[in-house]
């Protein structure tokens, strides 16, 4: 019994670290084939101090992240769970890219420390946000997503604005195992050390926990101390590897994956094997690239290669969560009345236009100063501001009316075109265009993009069409997809290619190349969108109530769910084209027509549309003045603006 | 801001070679232009056009991502009154159209936003770093000339490229008397990469000009470089091979590379043939080539 255990996962880690042995000794054989020169022998030098330290990095590495992965998997009982998707990692990222811009002599002495503030900062709020849910497998990841995203573009803001430090940046944040010494393998291999033997004394008590909540604290065991250690750990471990080698992505949800399926069960099976697999994965990743970047030109970082490769898995996961449709409770606490919903929308409405016209009339003078545009200027300043104000207002109505329909839709308030993936559709569109095409000018752009997303809108619904369209894999499909754009945005970045800071400017969404008829065109599609939304409110009314009771109340579950989904990929991909892939307003612009007293399908999708149109609008204004005559892209300011004030709105409903 | 140059991207950081050089441009002034025709409200958005023009004797007057100039660029100084236009590839239009240009000075690389440009007042594009460029320097001289057309100020133009010539030649006759080995140009990008300069290339073209060898052989992508872990260095077999660093270097690189023995043990890092100099534009035109050249042959005539 025990021996059949072990024996796929012996296995699976022989095969990895063979082939991986292979593959090196392809690459240092024909150097031992020859006796080292006496003085300076090139090749044996970095045999000895550049090939075999990042080998062992490698294997180091790899072992740490699987055994940090297999910690969150175990104690959350969540087979998504690692350093990759809680955000652990983007954490310690952003952390690291903070400290090296604010303050580069912290980086000398203290990398450790900073990328453990970060990826703990990270792991708290994603476990606060998940808390509430009760650890709920799939909220808990989607958190992490959320956190992973915020945390990417706090990065890539601060990376736009210090072109000078970015390149480094880049290479930081997609993972390189390159080495020229034994000094950083060798300080990490201890303190990975002490947090697996740490692991390993949690082992006992762990495998209690199996035995479900009741059972471990019948046997006297605190689970909630024994959880806070072991995420403790994993939260360490994550955090070691990310700040001696950068984000190397998703080995520490492939390998306890990979473990679990060749027959790893018990707790103690499951971390050992994982973290042989991890340390055989990695390593074996790391001889193909080490020999491909033999073959070709350009530097390919490991750990965005390993993300590449290792995102699809997410997919192929799915069936394994078990989703259970979440009736949305009402709050407990009432939302305030401020009047009638037909008065407060009234008031929206006003505030709307208030706003509309302060981003058209308002702004940075020639010499700078802030000024009402005169009169006489018109009709050279206007035909300049207003598309820009049209195409941020129509996307961001579009983008609050697709995150109200998939709220409701999966009664999941952490739901948003940003997870949906038709966003990532749109972003992998444009990168085939700057392959396909030199310089795609915007139409290419548009198509492109218009392509891109409605190839993923079809890859997610076959997909999730065994599942019978359940809401909640169909966004997890999305953010498989998103990560996989950003892995490929990541190896270009840090090879130094042109055409990523393209890429980069278009992901962060900005409507400086909005033209009149761009403008014009998508405030049409946002009309007739938003009216479809308006036609389906009844099941936008029922569908929360669950799939029972919506069923029962005559709504026909899987075209409604098909045609809801089609409508909010519809309604993001619109607007993603001007705003970029992520922004937050369609998670934001909901919870806000909520808090307002709006909770009626009708009248919140009114609210929401308003608000969100508000909120595009104030960002792109704030994008255009605040560091005039520079500019900040809309999607980016209203993302930083965005993800704080969701996190305090739902921190103050816990 | 500045969203632009944010790869390697930083066409601008610059140059000139020479200080001494625009000195020597007569009627280096500010202003008064208007006598023969010639454009006099210029903006510019490139750095290596900008230094140019400074070098023809002309004040632009406004700059995309001026902010950064002091940065990027030691010399020559912009002359203050200059107004900042905002990144390049987002230049504020609402600032652009108040200024009323008579010219504005492109490149290729904005092409995206060229079309848009050109409504606002007539367009001159250079078109030095592009794909399928062979060699940067000589782009870089047709540009010159093809500014000086839009400028009207063709004289300038071969008055400055002539001294260009004279200056790299003299900068050849003095480098010829050492034999020079093979020279391997790069850029700290952290502790453990660098960026090596490689054909084509600014900085690759300059070196034959002036008759040097390029220690790294593999080609690099347009702009002349290629992303590397530092242990490739060690693939340079030339015993003789010199290792050149540009500043920036980020200060937790030295520290790292002192306790590194592939570092310690690589020929090209030993002190009498490593060195770092000051910063120079890798992507910019003549007179970035011109600072090259002169910081260049400064340290290898007092360093054989």
């Amino acid at each position: 019994m025990s021996l059949t255990s072990h024996a796929g996962p012996s296995l699976v880690t022989v095969l990895l670290v063979g082939l991986g042995v292979l593959l090196a000794w392809h690459g240092i054989a024909p150097i031992l084939a020859r006796p080292e020169l006496q003085g300076y022998d090139a090749d044996y030098v970095v045999l000895y101090n550049a090939t075999l330290p990042r080998l062992a990095m490698a294997l180091i590495c790899g072992g740490a992240l699987a055994l940090s992965g297999a910690l969150f998997q175990q104690v959350l009982r969540n087979p998504l769970a690692s350093p990759t998707t809680l955000g652990v990692s983007a954490g310690a990222n952003l952390a690291i890219v903070l400290a090296l811009l604010l303050s580069p002599g912290l980086i000398g002495w203290g990398r450790d420390l900073v990328a453990l503030v970060g990826s703990t900062l990270a792991a708290c709020l994603v476990l606060l946000m998940g808390l509430r849910r009760g650890f709920s497998p799939f909220s808990l990841v989607m958190a992490g997503l959320v956190v992973s995203l915020w945390c990417g573009a706090l990065s890539s803001v601060l990376v736009l604005l210090n072109e000078r430090y970015l390149v480094s940046l880049f290479i930081w944040g997609a993972g390189s195992l390159s080495q020229q010494s034994w000094t950083p393998t060798l300080s990490l291999l201890p303190k990975v050390g002490l947090a697996a033997v740490a692991s390993a004394l949690l082992l006992r008590p762990l495998a209690l926990i199996e035995l479900g909540e009741a059972g471990a604290t019948a046997l006297g065991v605190k689970t909630s101390h024994l959880r806070a250690m072991a995420i403790a750990l994993a939260v360490l471990l994550a955090a070691f590897v990310t700040s001696a080698v950068g984000v190397i992505g998703f080995i520490g949800l492939v390998a306890p994956t990979l473990a679990r399926l060749t027959g790893a069960r018990r707790s103690g099976a499951l971390l050992f094997w994982s973290t042989l697999i991890g340390a055989g994965l990695l390593f074996f990743a790391d001889s193909a690239l080490l020999l491909l970047a033999d073959k070709v030109n350009d530097m390919l970082p490991t750990g965005a290669v390993t993300a590449l490769f290792g995102s699809p898995l997410l997919l192929v996961l799915l069936p394994l969560l078990k989703t259970r449709h979440r009736v949305m409770v009402e709050r407990a606490l009432r939302p305030r009345q401020i009047g009638s919903p037909g008065r407060v929308l009234l008031l929206g409405f006003i505030g709307a236009m208030a706003v509309v016209a302060l981003a058209l009339l308002f702004g940075r003078s020639v010499t700078g100063g802030w000024a009402f545009l005169s009169p006489s200027l018109y009709g050279d300043i206007l035909p300049l501001r207003f598309p820009r104000v049209l195409a941020a207002f129509a996307s961001g109505s579009m983008l609050a009316a697709a995150g109200l329909i998939l709220q409701r839709l999966t009664g999941n308030e952490m739901a948003s075109p940003e997870v949906l993936g038709i966003s990532a559709g749109a972003t992998l569109g444009v990168t085939i265009a700057v392959f396909v095409v030199a310089d795609p000018n915007l139409g290419e752009q548009l198509g492109f993009a218009a392509t891109g997303s409605l190839a993923v809108l079809a890859i997610i619904f076959l997909f999730a069409a065994r599942s019978g369209l359940a809401p909640e894999r169909v966004l997890l499909a999305g953010i498989a997809l998103s990560a996989m754009v950003d892995a490929v945005v990541g190896v270009l970045a840090a090879s130094g290619d042109p055409r990523a800071s393209f890429l980069m400017r278009w992901m962060s969404g900005s409507t400086y190349n909005v033209t009149m008829t761009g403008a014009v065109s998508v405030a049409v599609i946002a009309v007739i969108l938003l009216f479809a939304a308006g036609l389906l409110r009844r099941w936008l009314d029922l569908l929360p109530l669950g799939p029972s009771a919506a069923g029962a109340l005559g709504v026909p579950l899987a075209s409604a769910r098909l045609l809801l989904l089609l409508l909010a990929g519809a309604l993001s991909g619109a607007a993603t084209l001007t705003v970029g892939p992520l922004s937050f307003v369609g998670l934001m612009a909901p919870h806000l027509a909520r808090e307002v007293g709006l909770t009626r399908a009708g009248p919140q999708t009114i609210g929401a549309v308003l608000i969100g149109g508000m909120l595009m609008t104030m960002a792109d204004f704030l994008g255009r003045t605040i560091v005039h005559p520079y500019e900040i892209a809309a999607g980016l300011v209203s993302a930083l603006i965005g993800a704080p004030v969701l996190i305090l709105l739902m921190r103050r409903r816990a | 801001m500045s969203a632009d140059r944010f790869l390697m991207l930083n066409r601008r950081q610059m140059l000139a070679g020479g200080m001494s050089l625009l000195a020597a441009t007569p009627g280096f002034v500010a202003e008064g232009f208007a006598a023969d025709a010639a454009p006099s409200r210029v903006v510019c958005l490139d750095y290596g056009l900008a230094s140019t023009l400074l070098a023809f004797g002309v004040k632009p007057l406004a700059v995309a991502a001026l902010a950064d100039w002091d940065k990027w660029v030691e010399e020559p100084r912009m002359p203050p009154g200059v107004i900042d236009l905002g990144s390049s590839w987002e230049v504020n239009f609402e600032l652009l159209i108040a200024l009323k240009p008579d010219l504005i000075l492109s490149t290729a690389y904005n092409d995206p936003l060229n079309p848009r440009l050109a409504e606002v007042a007539p367009l001159y594009r250079a078109n030095v770093y592009v794909p399928g460029a062979t060699n940067i320097l000589d782009a870089s001289y047709g540009a010159t000339r093809d500014l000086g057309k839009a400028m009207r100020m063709e004289d300038k133009a071969e008055a400055f490229l002539a001294e260009a010539d004279q200056f790299f030649d003299a900068c050849r006759d003095r480098l010829a008397r050492h034999n020079v080995p093979p020279l391997a140009l790069v850029n700290f990008m952290d502790p453990r990469h660098v960026r090596v300069y490689t054909a084509p290339g600014l900085y690759h073209d300059v070196l034959q000009r002036l008759g040097l060898a390029n220690a790294w052989k593999k080609p690099g992508d347009y702009w002349g470089f290629e992303l590397i872990g530092i242990e490739s260095l060690a693939s340079v077999t030339d015993p003789r091979a010199r290792l050149i660093a540009f500043e920036p270097v980020p200060s937790d690189v030295m520290p790292a590379l002192a306790t590194s023995p592939l570092w310690q043990a690589l020929p090209m890092a030993k002190s009498d043939r490593f060195t770092v100099l000051p910063s120079t534009l890798m992507f910019g035109m003549v007179v970035e080539a011109m600072r090259f050249a002169r910081l260049l042959t400064d340290y290898l005539d007092a360093h054989p």
